[in-house]
């Protein structure tokens, strides 16, 4: 049969894809790591990193910023998601777009609008000065705790704020019928219901804060994490130390691996579904606890888009050079328009490039994990799980690693920056894929062929139609993945290939906010652009931002 | 021979399990055929195997001469009406219709004609242009029917297609599925578990169990002659009698012969209540006290306890009465005729009544 022959060679096809382009360079770095620049195999890399207290400060502080983003996106996200689902919150729709301008909002920027408001010579700081409040500036862990908290809770949000509202309101009637308090109803019935929820929205704030590499950057001052010093080893000008970088990336995505297991442990039991039954109402609150409520969730919600709001803002301050002038100005887009364009047309073309890869080859590969499942779909459905977890530092070395030298030398082209962010998000799009696929009746394609199509014409004819705009948006948001991608590709650009938000970073080096501000808003732009028709097409459905 | 033939279908699922097992049937130019059985009897595999969409791992199927096994199923020709309706919802109820024409390559003025008599004919024709998605149950599995009948397939297959569908609207449906079939005067295959619907709406039943077939016959031969404990017990309710010296008196009197049954049944119909002891020439009374009254409505159910076990009474017209309280001394009238009795394989014995 063709069409048997046709999905062997798709799944040869994966295995070869996964093995260029995930376990060469992640193989590579581990061979990396054991080997001096002499090519002699040795340990000593690890011995260093379990002997220097350089290490071991940064090994510390990574999981010190990775559990203290967690505590703060649990909190704000716990907070914002209980009060939106439970109580009527005049608004709520607009909150929950705040929370996806926080998720979308280009990576950097926030932690230097933050360094604008509070830093040094911030403007918010001036302001409470000047009344007689003095806060210290907010650099160092303080500071990346703050910012991480405010960026990633919409993950924790959006997750558990679905779970509540799916909780069977009958469960806690129940409870209540049973003597319960509100309180122990909560803690016994509730929050178990969420639990693989909120863990799961945990996971992600705790990947993303172990994996960024921005904010630790510009805010630290000194407070160093495994990423950063993966990237200063990797990137020093005199000295640069590749093994003593693929080292740390080695323990970098070791810990994000162990994080990610622990949760799929810890959450292993507790799968709940949830009929639509009984849906939980929303209470009116009263009094000074629906002002409070209010005042939680705008809160977060504004702080949390804060940079980005700020950074539209700054775009359109007159400026002269880097410094910025009283009044309104278009300078600083006119320097984009005149010196950047083709900074901006890399990052759509490449970011185009890796959507229709992703697109392409998910849809095939989900098709194949959905509908074949037997032991090779379900291990390459578990071989997937590793670049979701990679950290982009590592996958930038990585790639460095593999493709610098050897048969394929990919190093400085466009190709392995496309290539980077399509191996990171496959993995999105075989999920949504299957998953979408998983929800079509398989009778559905059985009544297309009783009625006389072939079994590949009733696939093209029927499953196809019904799975397309679900590809589409998932397309839509990988592009917001994409063209927001900066940390693999700040390991693997050159000057030819550089993209906006490694500009926005090296603009921000140079202290020119106002360029900076001007290039994050209009990613801001094409991101919202993309997340509109995505939302268009599947209905507004902000989990699949996660 | 036979329009469909069947003849030692069997179909293995791993080293143990045999959905299957020698299953052998035949089905006549515009009988409706139904397959009844508990879940996991074999009857869907049998009816998607006819199909196509798996195929049986011994055994043979014709259809009107050709042999099935060896065409694919999209060139089966035969209509298919699905459990979950699987009515495609990105297309018109029309074009839903039409979908199966196109393949066909009928000409678009027939098609339309076509079209609009199938529409016509299960009452969907004034939502023709409209999507299914936001329709009902019964509408969108009215959808299938039309869609599967309009390709004037050489079978026409239905599998449990109103299981998911309420009480009043299932036997309603039911009523115009049979009268559809007629009209057209098409072979139908009709699988369900409801052996109510099986008796409604069918010619003949196969009733299955286990991958095998246990009786094939009449909605008549099937309820009132089981060849099976199993058919017994399956359609309809059953009282089973306890063994013990009280049976044994009471075959004595209705001279029936002992020998070989191991299970003697009675169905709930069979039986009457008589306040005092009035039992005619063929017939025994067994005196008891009612341990339970259930009513019904149209008809009552008294469970009366006696030597033989509990035992249910189907009363019919019960009317606005009381019925009868519980502990109430009743007898209780078996006719010669009325017990069933079954051998140890769970064969029925011929009692030559």
């Amino acid at each position: 049969m063709p069409r048997l022959n046709f999905w062997t060679l798709v799944s040869i096809s994966t295995w070869l894809l996964l093995l260029v382009l995930l376990f060469l360079p992640v193989g590579s770095i581990l061979i990396s790591s054991v080997y001096d620049d002499a090519g002699n195999f040795t340990l000593a890399n690890y011995a260093r990193f379990l002997s220097e207290p350089r290490f071991h400060r940064a090994f510390l502080n990574t999981l010190v910023v990775g559990f203290g983003g967690l505590a703060g996106a649990l909190l704000l996200g716990s907070i914002m998601a209980f009060c939106i689902s439970r109580f009527v919150i005049v608004g709520s729709r607009f909150v929950s777009l705040l929370a996806i301008l926080a998720l979308v909002s280009p990576p950097f920027i926030g932690a230097y609008s933050w360094i604008v408001l509070f830093g040094g010579g911030g403007l918010v700081r001036g302001w409470l000065r000047a009344v007689g409040i003095n806060i210290p500036p907010i650099y160092g862990l303080a500071g990346i705790l703050m910012v991480f908290s405010f960026k990633f809770y919409p993950y924790v949000y959006l997750m558990v704020s679905g779970a509540l509202s799916n909780v069977n309101r009958s469960l806690e009637e129940a409870a209540e019928g049973l003597g319960l308090t509100p309180w122990q109803r909560a803690f016994k019935i509730s929050f178990p219901m969420v639990f693989p929820a909120l863990s799961a929205g945990g996971l992600l704030a705790l990947i993303h804060a172990i994996a960024d590499f921005g904010t630790p950057r510009l805010l630290g001052r000194g407070y160093n994490v495994l990423a950063t010093e993966a990237f200063n080893l990797y990137s020093a000008e005199i000295g640069s130390n590749m093994s003593m970088a693929t080292t740390i990336s080695v323990f970098l995505i070791a810990v994000s691996m162990f994080f990610v297991m622990l949760q799929r442990y810890m959450s292993r039991r507790n799968v709940y579904h949830g009929n639509m039954i009984n849906k939980p109402i929303k209470i009116r609150l009263k009094g000074w606890k629906n002002v409070l409520a209010h005042f939680a969730v705008y809160a977060i919600g504004f702080l949390g888009a804060l940079p980005v709001i700020v950074s539209v803002i700054y775009s359109f301050r007159k400026t002269s050079g880097p410094v910025f002038k009283p009044g309104i100005g278009l300078q600083s887009y006119e320097r984009i328009l005149f010196n950047l364009g083709d900074v901006v047309r890399n990052s759509v073309s490449f970011s185009i490039s890796a959507v229709a890869l992703i697109v392409l080859v998910g849809t095939l590969v989900g098709v194949l994990v959905a509908r074949r499942t037997n032991l090779n779909t379900s291990l390459l459905d578990g071989a997937f799980m590793i670049p979701y977890v990679m950290p982009g530092i590592v996958i930038g070395i990585a790639f460095i690693a593999a493709f610098n030298t050897g048969p394929v030398v990919l190093t400085g082209t466009a190709a392995i920056i496309v290539l980077s962010i399509f191996i990171r998000r496959l993995p999105y799009s075989v999920r949504t894929t299957a998953s979408a696929l998983r929800q079509i009746s398989p009778s559905m394609e059985e009544a297309a062929i009783s009625l006389g199509y072939s079994p590949f014409r009733a696939f093209l004819r029927v499953t196809v139609p019904l799975i397309v705009p679900g590809i589409v948006a998932g397309g839509m948001l990988s592009f917001v993945t994409a063209i927001n991608e900066l940390s693999s590709s700040l390991v693997l650009y050159v000057g030819s290939t550089m993209t906006m938000p490694v500009r926005i970073y090296l603009l921000i080096l140079d202290g020119d906010f106002g360029t900076a501000a001007a290039m994050s808003s209009l990613l801001l732009l094409l991101s919202g652009l993309a997340v509109y028709v995505a939302f268009r097409l599947m209905g507004r459905n902000e989990q699949a931002l996660l | 021979m036979a329009y469909l033939a069947i003849a030692g279908a069997t179909k293995q699922f791993g080293p143990d399990f045999r959905a299957l097992d020698d299953v052998s049937i035949s089905v006549e130019r515009g009988e409706f055929f139904t397959l009844l059985g508990p879940s996991g009897c074999g009857k869907t595999t049998l009816l998607r195997s006819i199909a196509g969409f798996s195929d049986l791992t011994s055994g043979s199927i014709t259809l009107d001469g050709s042999d099935l096994r060896r065409i694919p199923p999209h060139k089966r020709d035969i209509g298919m009406v699905f459990q979950d309706y699987a009515v495609f919802p990105h297309l018109t109820v029309f074009d839903n219709v039409a979908f199966g024409l196109k393949p066909r390559k009928v000409p678009s003025a027939e098609m339309k004609q076509r079209v609009d008599e199938a529409l016509a004919a299960v009452r969907l024709s004034p939502l023709a242009d409209r999507m299914p998605a936001a329709m009902s149950g019964g509408q969108q599995q009215r959808i299938g029917i039309a869609r599967a009948m309009v390709i004037n397939p050489r079978l026409l297959l239905m599998d449990e297609p109103l299981s998911n569908l309420d009480a009043k609207l299932r036997i309603e449906l039911r009523e115009e599925i049979r009268d559809i079939q007629r009209q057209i005067d098409i072979a139908a295959i009709y699988v369900t578990h409801d052996q109510e619907e099986a008796l409604a709406i069918s010619d003949r039943i196969c009733v299955m169990n286990a991958g095998r077939v246990e009786q094939i016959g009449t909605p008549q031969e099937i309820y009132g002659d089981p060849q099976t404990l199993f058919v017994a017990r399956f359609v309809g309710t059953l009282n089973t009698l306890s063994p013990g010296p009280a049976l044994d008196a009471l075959l004595k009197k209705l001279k029936l012969p002992q020998s070989g049954v191991q299970t003697w049944t009675v169905r709930p119909e069979q039986l009457e209540l008589f306040e005092t002891g009035a039992a005619s020439a063929d017939a025994a009374a067994l005196s008891g006290q009612v341990s339970k009254y259930t009513y019904l409505g149209r008809e009552a159910h008294v469970q009366v306890a006696t030597d033989l076990g509990h035992l249910i009474v189907q009363l019919a017209n019960p009317g606005t009465s009381a019925g009868y309280r519980r502990g109430e001394n009743v007898s209780l009238v078996i006719r010669r005729d009325a017990p069933m009795g079954f051998d140890a394989a769970g064969r029925r014995v011929p009692m030559g009544v």
